[in-house]
């Protein structure tokens, strides 16, 4: 038998193996059509959770606030004069007849990096770096009332559904556990950096708000109360220590935004904006053990 | 920080992929026109029974090629498993892949002074990738192998 060939040549530019599609156009709308489905699937999923989040009762909140506070790795300074210090000043905060949804706990954590944060459970951390930044008690005041702020609309709890839902969603979907995304220990950084909880501009104004109409309540005046903001406005621009920036800051609206804002609402309220200030105990800075050689020092 | 390393990192690895990757393809399949006109007249088949009775000699002959997965393409895929759909842009690596096996085994079985190669069998293995790194894309390896007859 024999087999009679017939040399064809091949078509040049009509190749049926290879589908005729710019890989640039192809990249461009694959990239887009995921970004969109999953800004939108974020979004739902997200205020589903943020929803649900909020009414998971106190007794599990309590769990969960413990939960998050074990996996904080700063060593927390312990029965120092300042702690109670700053629960007085926080339960003064409160206006007359309103209670904190559950019961605060002031965390002192050591270490240097300038920030305050609030967990679900009532948590509330203070950085010993935030304390050495503060120049006054009207500072230090409206920071935690912004904190008691976000607490008591819940936001740590809508934060941590969120988070949750993201980090979830991104493993079924398979980023982070996939190997060509880098494997488990991606997933493990972001659930950390996730669990650190951001909220929204929105959450951060109604914060702001809140925390200035009880530092107005306080001391009948806001005057100092925002100078912080000035002040670390300063010391960002000025020294540029990035790794100083705390997320407490960099989560936050603009300063200068956030300032401006404020005062327009004081306007509008009718809240006096000047006042005297309210000094800081001296000892703010030290820790109770080594009080002469703070002393000696300052 | 770190994200925006991580962010640069990949978008220039993307980068990179593409204007390499697309660059050496273009310029694969310019290359593999011009040597498919040269083996025209050495016919290939893959059937092995019946085979001519004016055989006097025969000879094993196999072309290997193994080509790399450029980034670019390796998330372009990715994407591709989010949606679902043809990835085309692994299309042209095998068919690139395909043709350059064979034509290789084409050009050896010309060397060796053949009049046809038959029982032409193709295989495909993937090499690394499935279990490596960030930045180890992968790469595509075709085996053509075939009976040579003189
Ligand atoms: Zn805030």
């Amino acid at each position: 038998m024999s087999i009679k060939y017939v040399p064809k040549e091949l078509p040049i530019d009509d190749n049926v193996n290879v589908t005729r599609r710019h890989p640039l156009k192809n990249f461009i709308y694959l990239l887009g059509t995921v970004v969109i489905i999953s800004i939108i699937i974020f979004v739902l999923l997200g205020y589903t959770a943020s929803w649900l989040a909020t009414r998971i009762g106190a007794d599990n909140e309590i769990r969960v606030g413990k939960l998050l506070y074990n996996t904080i790795s700063e060593t927390e300074v312990i029965d120092d004069r300042r702690i109670y210090y700053l629960d007085e000043l926080l339960h003064d905060m409160l206006d007359v007849d309103e209670i904190a949804r559950l019961p605060l706990t002031i965390h002192l954590l050591d270490t240097e990096i300038v920030n305050a944060a609030i967990m679900p459970g009532g948590h509330v951390l203070i950085n010993t770096g935030l304390l050495q930044k503060v120049k006054s008690e009207n500072e230090l005041a409206f920071i935690l009332s912004h904190e008691l702020g976000h607490f008591q609309h819940q936001d740590p709890l809508k934060s941590l559904g969120r988070s949750l839902v993201v980090v979830s969603a991104l493993a079924a979907v398979g980023i982070g556990t996939s190997s060509s995304s880098g494997g488990l220990s991606d997933i493990v950084s972001w659930t950390g950096e996730l669990t650190i909880l951001h909220y929204s501009r929105n959450q951060e104004t109604k914060a702001d708000e809140y925390g200035l109409a009880r530092v107005i309540n306080h001391y009948g005046h806001g005057g100092h109360s925002l100078d912080f903001f000035n002040g670390f406005q300063k010391f960002e621009d000025g020294e540029r220590q990035l790794s100083q920036v705390s997320q407490y800051f960099a989560s936050h609206p603009e300063n200068q935004e956030r300032i401006d804002y404020l005062n327009t609402l004081a306007v509008q309220k009718g809240w006096n904006m000047e006042g005297e200030l309210t000094s800081l105990p001296d000892w703010i800075h030290c820790p109770d053990m080594d009080e002469e050689q703070c002393e000696a020092e300052n | 920080m770190e994200n925006i390393l991580q962010i640069s990192l990949v978008l220039f690895l993307l980068i990179l992929g593409y204007f390499f990757g697309s660059y050496r393809e273009k310029r694969h399949f310019r290359n593999l026109q011009l040597r498919e006109k040269q083996v025209l007249n050495m016919p290939i088949a893959n059937i092995g029974r019946n085979l001519p009775a004016d055989i006097t000699e025969t000879k094993l002959v196999v072309g290997i090629v193994v080509i790399s997965i450029d980034y670019f393409k390796k998330i372009s895929a990715m994407l591709r498993n989010l949606v679902g759909g043809r990835i085309t842009v692994y299309e042209s690596l095998l068919d690139r892949s395909r043709r350059e096996a064979i034509l290789r085994m084409q050009e050896e079985a010309m060397e060796w002074g053949a009049s046809q190669v038959l029982n032409v069998r193709l295989e495909t293995v993937a090499i690394g990738g499935r279990f490596g790194g960030k930045t180890d894309p992968g790469s595509i390896e075709v085996i053509a192998y075939g009976t040579g007859i003189k």
